[in-house]
């Protein structure tokens, strides 16, 4: 039983840290329709400039969180503006297909670009490691609580934003029917361009958790693509709180499963439960249609 | 037949035409003869988790070629260096791979670092007879029917399991628990070790886990279940520096062993001091009081050059002396040749300059390398090896033995 319970604390810390990304995809999905795979190569440069803010600048973890946030949002938006803004822009046949390859070679540019100053050393935090402590016989590690905390209170922001705000609802319009939301007088350039910077600063703020939790390099983004995607799916695609709850069902039967099997097999489980689960729920848990 | 001048002129011209065209390739076929570069290939690990080794690997292999080149090159050619970056990825590594087969032409490929990407490659080089030179221990790599076209100066995994399991015993650990991602090599290690420490009454049990996960808090509590009085880290830099973090935070405190490609300066620099304090780590020595050496030290300009750089700088002088040695740059003359440059009274030799000179002078030569006497078996393995064994001590890798 214990072992249980110790597998799921390990899964929800382990699904909470890919949950920010996977959400930062399935908002973009939702408003303007291709998978922008590029939130891997921004969710390194988030982890990159909470590096820079932790190292150089003496920054605290939790503060570095905004640094990542602002930072990744905007370097999102300036790889939409060079690479996929006029491509977006084209009513295209292949639902978004050409966008979503810009998107993949735009992912491996900032890989490139960061190993280009960085080297590809591994780099880790300027953070104290700190020995598990026991509550009701399950370990947990407190930054590692830290850091589920950080991606928690993220998301409620985020989801305050959507309910309340006048850009938040504006957002939700868009997603749900962006033609009668022109018609209404939003502007479908103003929503696009605040949805990147939103999901791509919850990239960043993904990546900077990833990082102060493990080491980054270059490749840390891209390392867990599959995983955000797979999260991002499993919650139906365009649907932010789903893609929460994929995030942390994924990260929860990887760690279950261990219990019988044997570690090697982890990824090929969370993706079984992903085939299994969409073969009779194709729309995902909160797609709709 | 009134059009007859204008098909005669025709046929003159179009025979004209076509002489004009072949013309090039009529002056490259002789131009071949003389001096065309000899093609070499340089595939090694310019990024992914072995990316800390490649860059010094390809600067040596560089050096020894720009030397040969200044000295007159071989067989009056000169020689030109393809660099090729494969991703510690074997995919990408038979990508590049094909491009130095098919469009490059090269006659061997050299610098190789991991073993699954030698492995994926080797059929590649065997096929299009050219030579394949690496750095890889998986124990199969030399048993694939290679037809003596693969060599390896790393020692195999059945000599390194052994070596890991003596001193598991040595350090008295009898119950140890191997922890590594899924490779090539894992098997044979893990047999040779339990061979080694059997003897002692100590047992290995593998763990396998999946490389590129953020989280190995599972696996460590598996790994622990058994209370074990030693974990060997069998992976790679990036999924270590996440591992040996959990360890930590898991709160063991047992004894450590590993490879000293895993547990290394980049690792020990990018993780908290006190999760790496204490590890034991082996590797393969490099000849660190040999001439070949010291060379190397100059050339990449450090005062203590990695294993794998030491044996890409014997790469390059093999299969150059090899080429001198056989009076033929192919493929095939290159392996049958490069067991022949530790010939008993032949000149001792350091470098491919000195060796080819006397090689075309009629000589024979006693090459001594970077990372020891390149002597090979039948298969392709490397006779002879020594280990050097070190352990972590206040953030730095202190020097036990090498043995």
């Amino acid at each position: 039983m214990t072992e249980l319970l110790q597998a799921l604390a390990n899964g929800i810390i382990a699904g909470a840290t890919i949950a920010l990304p996977a959400v930062g995809l399935s908002m973009m999905y939702a408003v303007l329709r291709f998978p922008n795979f590029a939130v891997a190569g921004v969710a390194s440069v988030g982890a990159y400039l909470a590096y820079i803010a932790n190292v150089r600048w003496g920054l605290a973890p939790l503060a570095t969180v905004p640094v990542a946030f602002v930072g990744a949002g905007l370097v999102g938006l300036a790889c939409d503006w060079v690479g996929m803004r006029r491509l977006r822009r084209v009513p295209s046949s292949d639902g978004g297909l050409t966008v979503a390859i810009v998107s993949i070679a735009i992912m491996l540019a900032l890989e490139s670009i960061l190993r280009f100053v960085f080297g590809n050393d591994l780099r880790s935090f300027d953070v104290p490691i700190m020995r598990d402590v026991t509550l009701a016989g399950i370990r947990v590690n407190p930054q590692q609580f830290g850091n589920l905390g950080i991606a928690v209170a993220v998301t409620a922001c985020l989801f305050l934003y959507f309910r309340y705000t006048r850009m938040g609802k504006a957002m939700r319009a868009v997603a749900d029917n962006p033609t009668l939301a022109r018609l209404k007088g939003i502007d479908p350039a103003v929503i696009a361009a605040l949805t990147i910077f939103l999901g791509m600063g919850l990239a960043g703020v993904g990546g900077a958790l990833l990082g102060i939790d493990t080491s980054i390099d270059p490749l840390t983004g891209s390392r867990f693509l599959l995983t955000f995607f797979a999260a991002s799916v499993l919650g139906g695609l365009s649907s932010p709180a789903g893609a929460v709850i994929g995030a942390v069902a994924i990260g929860v039967a990887e760690e279950v499963a261990l219990i019988w099997l044997p570690p090697t097999y982890r990824s090929a489980v969370g993706f079984v439960a992903i085939f299994l689960f969409l073969t009779f729920r194709p729309q995902g848990l909160m797609g709709r249609r | 037949m009134p059009n007859l001048p204008y098909r005669r002129r025709f046929l003159k011209l179009a025979a004209a035409g076509a002489a004009l065209g072949a013309q090039p390739y009529i002056l490259r076929g002789a131009y071949a003869q003389s001096g065309e570069p000899i093609m070499l290939g340089a595939l090694s690990p310019l990024s992914g988790s072995g990316a800390q080794y490649g860059p010094p690997m390809q600067q040596a292999i560089a050096a020894v070629v720009d030397e040969v080149n200044a000295a007159g090159g071989v067989l009056g050619r000169q020689i030109k260096l393809v660099r090729e970056d494969c991703q510690t990825n074997p995919e990408a590594a038979v990508r590049a791979a094909r491009k130095l087969i098919d469009v490059d032409k090269v006659v061997a490929i050299i610098g190789i670092w991991s073993s699954p990407v030698t492995q994926a490659v080797a059929p590649l080089c065997w096929e299009s007879k050219t030579v394949i030179a690496c750095a890889s221990g998986a124990d199969n790599l030399t048993h694939l029917p290679h037809q003596g076209y693969l060599f390896r100066t790393q020692p195999t995994t059945t000599l390194q399991g052994r070596k890991f399991g003596e001193f598991a015993v040595e350090q008295g650990a009898r119950k140890v628990v191997y922890l590594s991602p899924q490779t090539p090599f894992v098997q044979s290690m893990t047999d040779n070790m339990a061979k080694a420490m059997a003897a002692a009454g100590g047992s290995v049990t593998a763990l396998v886990y999946e490389d590129k996960k953020a989280s190995y808090r599972t696996e460590v509590d598996k790994a622990l279940a058994g209370k074990p009085d030693m974990l060997v880290l069998g992976g790679y830099v990036a999924d270590t520096s996440v591992l040996v973090k959990d360890l930590y935070r898991a709160g063991y405190q047992g004894k450590m062993l590993s490879y000293a490609y895993t547990v290394n300066k980049q690792l020990i620099d990018s993780v908290p001091k006190e999760t790496v304090e204490g590890i034991f780590t082996i590797a393969p020595s490099p000849a660190a009081d040999g001439t070949a050496y010291a060379r190397l030290k100059k050339i990449v300009n450090s005062d203590s050059p990695d294993p794998y750089t030491a044996q890409a700088y014997d790469h390059a002088d093999l299969v150059i002396m090899a080429m001198a040695q056989a009076r033929n740059a192919s493929g095939e003359a290159i392996k049958d040749a490069i067991r022949k440059l530790a010939a008993d009274g032949g000149q001792r030799v350091d470098n491919a300059a000195a060796g080819v000179k006397i090689l075309a002078g009629g000589g024979s030569v006693d090459y001594v390398g970077a990372s020891g006497p390149c002597r090979f078996t039948e298969i392709g393995d490397v006779a002879e090896a020594s280990f050097r064994y070190e352990q972590v001590k206040g953030g730095k890798p202190v020097l036990l033995k090498i043995a």
